[in-house]
């Protein structure tokens, strides 16, 4: 029984907990309305903006993402898309976009660079060396953004303190588990912790989804080259920037991340390296994420004690509400998914209950192809592959190829 | 070089995403040229029987609806992604044993084609409709959950003059016998599901309309086949 009290104690401090994540999403979406109110008949006066785009693969939606930076409601800016390679596949959709849109100011950059172990920070140094303009924003190939986009997150650059913004993200579309669970987590946990930091603990918490600043900031903290080596480079550089004195704003302005086909193994990969991350940046901090998952604490009892009646229920009790705070928040932000899909959510938390050990035992990650370990502050280095290193990942990858 | 697939199914046979979807999938991943051949499938046996029972087969009495629905995807498709699509069927002759199966590719097809006509008689009016005739997934697949289509390949002394290509590979498999019999290929994806996208596919070197695209297959000049991975 005291098992059964102590997990439900830890479960109830976990709805309160997102209750107040909820209550951060819904003061930052209010605060936003105003604003825009505010701003929507200023039409000049912006800055020249680079959009850097670096591109690796094709992600879900790809063309429609390419194609919405090219229609954006904005006076003068370039855009950059930037590759490796000529044989990825998704040059031959940035060079559609080219064409569908010979007014526009496009630039395919396409050039391996090695400069560092972070494949994105890798993709963004060339795009930045030719970049025209001071104001630069970088803009992940997932995201998908509205006319106003630009217009939305340039205005806080008027303010000389500001040296970054970046954006809340809410996840769309969803036709297979993996892609369902991806934007459920996306519209409960990210966007709830990233509202909750921003609001109530004042931490600059950057998703590099999208992420607008000076070169000059950039350049004080060091530039691309500070951050070559490390894999949380978003976080980074809005901690460097908030040391450096200048402010990290979040826009209230929501850009989209498409997910319609994912598989359960990319989203459990993606949320595995996200805990690695956390865990080597927060340390001891990451133990809250454990805690403040309600619906995981309150299935713990029915796992260590017994799936009587009374665990039973109180689970069925926390994941009721749960799901309700969810689709509180999807009407909120006004996603498109069906409701019944919050169904899913309680199971989705379940999952990242257990996907939250892994970074405990392990600290090699996969990323677009690439494998790294990770160390304090998330800074990678090769994994060796010789010795029993190299039979380690031999085993481990032929007994994942079997299951798959 | 256009990026080609020339073999999709989709909700209107056993695929199990709707054409509209479909096409978008292809077009957001940068494809030049697709072919929509839903199954025909032969109504004479049990199977047949089956097929049509449950929908899994376009018939005589929808396939106005099937081709009104590509050409208005074809419109929309080439305004947004500059992708031509074909409209296209697949004449599924399914018996008992493998020997005596067959499934036949008929690209840019204009009338309704019934799948319980003879070969010859299927041939003949896909050439009078100016069709393509691609041999389908042609040899063995090592899948056991396919069903091997050998009757056209066993009595290729009799039809290959009526094919004006044959699937070299098809989804993960390569057909190497094509290769060595120096038969006309392509490459396609059998596509069903979303992660079919990812397969064999055809690279042609020519014009991106219909004309110049079943002059390419045909000749079998400027054809490659490649690996389409992300």
């Amino acid at each position: 029984m005291k098992i059964f009290i102590m997990f439900a104690g830890l479960a109830v401090l976990g709805l309160i907990a997102y209750g107040f994540q909820i209550w951060a999403v819904r003061s930052k979406l209010k605060t936003g309305d105003r604003e825009s109110r505010a701003s929507r008949k200023k039409r000049d006066g912006y800055p020249p903006v680079s959009v850097l785009k670096p591109l690796k693969g094709l992600d879900d939606n790809l063309f429609d993402n390419l194609e919405s930076i090219c229609m954006q409601d904005y006076p003068k800016y370039e855009i950059i898309f930037s590759l490796q390679d000529f044989n990825d596949p998704a040059y031959k959709i940035a060079k559609k976009i080219k064409d569908k849109y010979p007014a526009k100011d496009i630039t395919i950059m396409v050039e391996s660079c090695a400069s560092g172990l972070n494949p994105k920070v890798n993709n963004l140094i060339p795009a930045y060396r030719i970049a025209k303009f001071e104001h630069i924003l970088i803009s992940d190939s997932n995201v998908m953004a509205n006319r106003n986009y630009l217009q939305e997150i340039a205005k806080h650059m008027e303010d000389p303190e500001v040296g970054l913004v970046s954006n809340i993200i809410k996840g769309t579309g969803g036709y297979s588990f993996g892609a369902i669970f991806e934007n459920l987590h996306m519209n409960s946990f990210i966007m709830g912790s990233v509202c909750f930091l921003d609001k109530f603990l004042k931490m600059p918490c950057v998703v590099g989804k999208s992420m607008f600043m000076r070169k000059k900031d950039l350049e004080a903290i060091g530039g691309f080259r500070a951050v070559k080596d490390v894999l949380a480079e978003d976080y980074l550089i809005g901690k460097m920037m908030h040391s450096m004195g200048k402010k990290v704003v979040l826009s209230h302005h929501m850009i989209k991340n498409v997910n319609e086909y994912w598989g359960m193994r990319k989203f459990v990969n993606r949320h595995s390296r996200w805990g690695k991350l956390r865990w080597k940046i927060g340390g001891i901090k990451y133990f809250s994420e454990l805690f403040s998952n309600a619906v995981f604490m309150s299935f713990l009892p029915v796992l260590l004690w017994e799936p009587s009646r009374i665990t039973l229920a109180f689970a069925a009790c926390v994941s009721s509400i749960k799901v309700l705070g969810d689709i509180y928040i999807s009407r909120k932000i006004r996603t498109q998914m069906s409701w019944l899909l919050y169904l899913l959510s309680p199971l989705k938390d379940l999952i990242i209950g257990f996907i939250w050990f892994v970074p405990i035992f392990s600290t090699t990650v996969v990323w677009r192809g690439n494998r790294y370990r990770i160390g304090k502050d998330s800074m990678l280095s090769p994994c060796p592959e010789t010795g029993i290193w190299s039979w380690k990942y031999r085993v481990t990858d032929t007994i994942k190829a079997r299951l798959a | 070089m256009l990026l080609c697939d020339f073999h999709i199914h989709t909700k209107y046979s056993d695929g199990s995403v709707e054409l509209r979807r479909t096409v978008d999938l292809f077009g957001q991943s940068g494809f030049d040229v697709i072919a929509i051949t839903d199954h025909v499938v032969n109504g004479d046996n049990s199977f047949g029987k089956l097929a049509h029972r449950f929908r899994f087969s376009v018939r005589e009495n929808n396939f106005a609806e099937y081709m009104d629905n590509i050409r208005e995807e074809s419109e929309r498709a080439w305004e947004k992604y500059g992708m031509l699509i074909i409209p296209g069927v697949e004449i599924t002759k399914n018996r008992l044993t493998s020997d005596n199966s067959a499934h036949i590719l008929i690209l840019d097809i204009q009338e309704f084609i019934p799948a319980s006509w003879s070969y010859e008689k299927i041939f003949l009016e896909a050439k009078a409709q100016n069709a393509l005739v691609v041999a389908c997934h042609p040899h063995h697949t090592p899948e056991i959950t396919n069903r091997d289509t050998l009757f056209l390949w066993n009595n290729r002394e009799k039809y290959a003059k009526y094919i004006d290509a044959w699937e070299i590979a098809n989804r993960d498999d390569v057909f190497n016998v094509i290769s060595l019999k120096k038969y006309p290929y392509i490459a396609n994806s059998d596509f069903h599901k979303a992660r079919h996208i990812y397969s064999w596919k055809t690279l042609l070197n020519c014009e991106k309309n219909i004309t110049s695209i079943k002059q390419c297959i045909r000749h079998n000049k400027g054809v490659a086949i490649t690996l389409f991975r992300n």
